[in-house]
């Protein structure tokens, strides 16, 4: 079997993810507020409150500070002629295979923070399942594209 | 744009080349689908609806009812369907108008069935089917027997001119039909899983009623008969009720559902019907069957029984899955032989692996866990009886259960999985039908050098996903390299290597013994 290149995200992927979690895990804060809302925050209360506060920040630093990198440093990917290989996950790792002729479509897309970082990200459907891989340099990420499409047209020559 | 040609005809019957409606019936029908559809949110809207006094309870079924059908009635006056140069053209929606052409090449299946409503006013309805991966593409809701007829006989593939008649096709040759014997359906009903969705049925009709039923005099009637009042008895008698009623729920409509069961072969399709007051007739094309598997319930597996079910691409149910039933009893000694006769690529027994020994105690903690905190719960809240320990030792055997039943096999084009939740599932998977393949390891799985491969098959608009958990590592990479290797089709260029320990045989279903095999 040939050798196959893996490739990795692009490190500038950690920054957005920082800031996408920093804002986004903002919502696990309710937690112990609603908490305290519904039941009081006084002696018993109160410890379990701090509680729930204590394990929503030290996830909310964690995944600012280290899940990020974590991540980008598991992720890998390959495309080639055949099939598109995906290799990911921190604590579950995942590797997850795609043939190339079962692509049904590729996009990039873009939100307000990849925009910000100039990232884009590539979905690939098939008939089954939708994958992604996050956070790509914009043209790192259209060459991706055109190369699924272009295996995958080839692929269904084949067929 | 379209030339047309007139021919006499009485005058409220229009030509298959004007714009019409459907027969008005189908504002009806489509007022029940509604109902059916949001059966949910309607039931809430009840609830919230008998908490207020001012508002009667039936004057909201009866206003409820009557928008549904001005709904139905604006939806039947907006639809328009004609035949054009073999090609369907349908107009619909009440505001926003949608046009729907469908040509003729494009059109796979022309499905004519009847429901409950349809069947009262002896009409058909027509269902239409694309080659592409949506779903059910056009539907006529209610249109005459003859009506469905010219419009099958026009818009039939290749355009034979041969007139078929509704369920009365001329073409005997290359056909089998299979039937499920009353027996049989007796056994399926009997041990149908459809207890959840009963029980779901009657705890909401329960909540419903019972503040009427508490109040009233008959409730304490009742009390004052029972012989001893202790709490934990009147729990279980009222658990007791339940679950016969139940039972008894999904005894009949498995009945109904499943009664006059046939599954017709042709060349190249499957058509199954079934159903006693309500009619579904489903069309499978064979080159749409993605898997097949093979369902053993709790209560069939020691009986010898199980189901067989299909995923089909595209096609399905209303509800958007693909799965389908391919037959609702069989036993475990005839699936060989109806799997041969119907999809002869299917029935297939190959060398596989089971997960190793150091797996079993994973499983048997994933499934005691979970249970041991439900009922340390109950335990807690409700009952104070130590028998309600029993079930976390029951699930202790369900792990053990999971465990000894999960299996992974394949071979050149065919890869077989095996695992249980409740029932044992046996799928069948052809390999050129595999959409994408997963593995993953938890941190700890990787510590054990375990993994679980994932399966994912088209199913519906959908996809499904097969799973086996706990596997050898090295046995499920193997698997994947020997996928990649042939590239994920049948040209194999080389021999797949033969593996030096068989550990099981799957699917391997128990011979047909000759004694038996006379019903």
């Amino acid at each position: 079997m040939n050798k196959r290149s893996f490739h990795k995200l692009t490190p500038r992927s950690i920054r957005a993810w920082q800031w996408g979690s920093a804002f986004g895990n903002l919502f696990f804060f309710g937690l112990p507020v609603a908490y305290g809302a519904v039941f009081g925050v006084d002696n018993f209360h109160l410890w379990i409150v701090s509680a729930i506060a204590g394990i929503v920040f030290t996830y909310w630093l964690l995944s600012i500070v280290w899940i990020p990198y974590l991540r980008w440093k598991y992720w890998r990917y390959s495309v080639d002629e055949n099939e598109i290989d995906l290799i990911r996950g921190v604590l579950i790792r995942t590797e997850t295979l795609i043939p190339i002729n079962r692509v049904q479509h590729v996009d990039t897309r873009q939100g307000p923070l990849l925009r910000w970082y100039n990232l884009s990200t590539v979905t690939i459907s098939t008939a089954a399942t939708t994958h992604e891989i996050p956070a790509l340099d914009t043209v790192i990420a259209d060459r991706v594209r055109s190369q699924i499409s272009t295996h995958a047209r080839l692929a269904e020559d084949d067929v | 744009m379209f030339e047309v040609k007139y021919q006499p005809t009485p005058g409220w019957q229009k030509m298959m080349f004007e714009f019409q409606r459907q027969h008005p019936i189908a504002a009806l029908t489509r007022a029940f689908g509604l109902i059916r559809g949001n059966l949910v949110t309607i039931l809430v809207f009840l609830v919230v609806g008998a908490q207020r006094e001012e508002f009667p309870f039936l004057w909201w079924i009866g206003g409820g009812f009557l928008l549904l059908l001005i709904i139905g009635i604006a939806g039947w006056w907006r639809f328009l369907y004609r035949i054009e140069e073999g090609e369907l053209q349908i107009k619909s929606g009440i505001f926003v108008r949608k046009n729907l052409f469908l040509t003729k090449d494009r059109i796979q299946v022309i499905d004519i069935s009847s429901g409950v409503i349809q069947r009262i006013f002896g009409l058909v309805k027509v269902d239409i089917q694309t080659a592409g991966s949506t779903s059910r593409a056009a539907s006529l809701e209610a249109v005459t027997k003859s009506k469905a007829n010219e419009i099958n006989r026009i818009l039939r593939r290749n355009g034979s001119e041969k007139l078929e008649e509704f369920e009365q096709e001329t073409d005997q040759n290359n056909r089998k039909i299979f039937s499920l014997p009353g027996k049989d359906l007796i056994i399926a009903a009997s041990t149908s899983g459809r207890f959840g969705i009963a029980l779901s049925i009657l705890g909401t009709l329960f909540s419903q009623v019972e503040p009427l039923i508490s109040d009233s005099e008959i409730f304490e009637f009742f009390f004052e008969m029972l012989p001893s009042q202790t709490d934990t008895f009147l729990v279980f008698s009222i658990i007791i009720v339940f679950v016969v009623v139940a039972w008894l729920i999904s005894f009949f409509s498995t009945l109904l559902m499943y009664g006059d069961f046939n599954v017709e072969v042709k060349d190249d399709e499957l058509v199954i019907s079934r159903g006693i007051f309500e009619k579904k007739r489903i069309t499978i094309p064979y080159k749409r069957i993605q898997a097949i598997y093979v369902n053993e319930g709790l209560l069939r597996q020691p009986l010898g029984y199980g189901s067989v079910h299909l995923e089909s691409a595209g096609y399905g149910d209303d509800k958007g899955t693909g799965s389908i039933v391919l037959f609702p009893l069989i036993s475990q000694a005839k699936i060989s032989k109806l799997l041969h006769e119907i999809l002869p690529s299917y029935d297939i027994t190959i060398n596989g692996y089971r997960p190793p020994v150091r797996a079993a105690r994973r499983y048997i903690f994933r499934s005691a866990f979970l249970l041991t905190v439900v009922t340390a719960g109950l335990y807690w809240l409700l009952f104070s009886s130590n028998w309600i320990w029993l079930l976390s030792i029951l699930s202790i055997g369900w792990g053990w259960l999971k465990y000894k039943d999960a299996a992974v096999a394949w071979n050149k084009d065919t890869l077989i999985l095996r695992n249980r939740t409740l029932s044992k599932s046996t799928s069948i998977v052809k390999r050129d039908r595999i959409q994408d393949v997963s593995i993953s390891e938890s941190w700890i799985q990787r510590f054990r050098n375990l993994c679980t491969l994932q399966v994912y098959v088209a199913s519906g608009d959908h996809g499904k996903s097969f799973v086996v958990q706990d596997m050898e590592r090295e046995e499920v990479f193997e698997l994947l390299k020997e996928l990649q290797k042939n590239n994920y089709s049948l040209k194999t260029d080389g021999l797949i290597n033969e593996r030096p320990i068989p550990r099981v045989k799957i699917p391997a279903w128990p011979e047909q013994n000759p004694a038996l095999s006379s019903t």
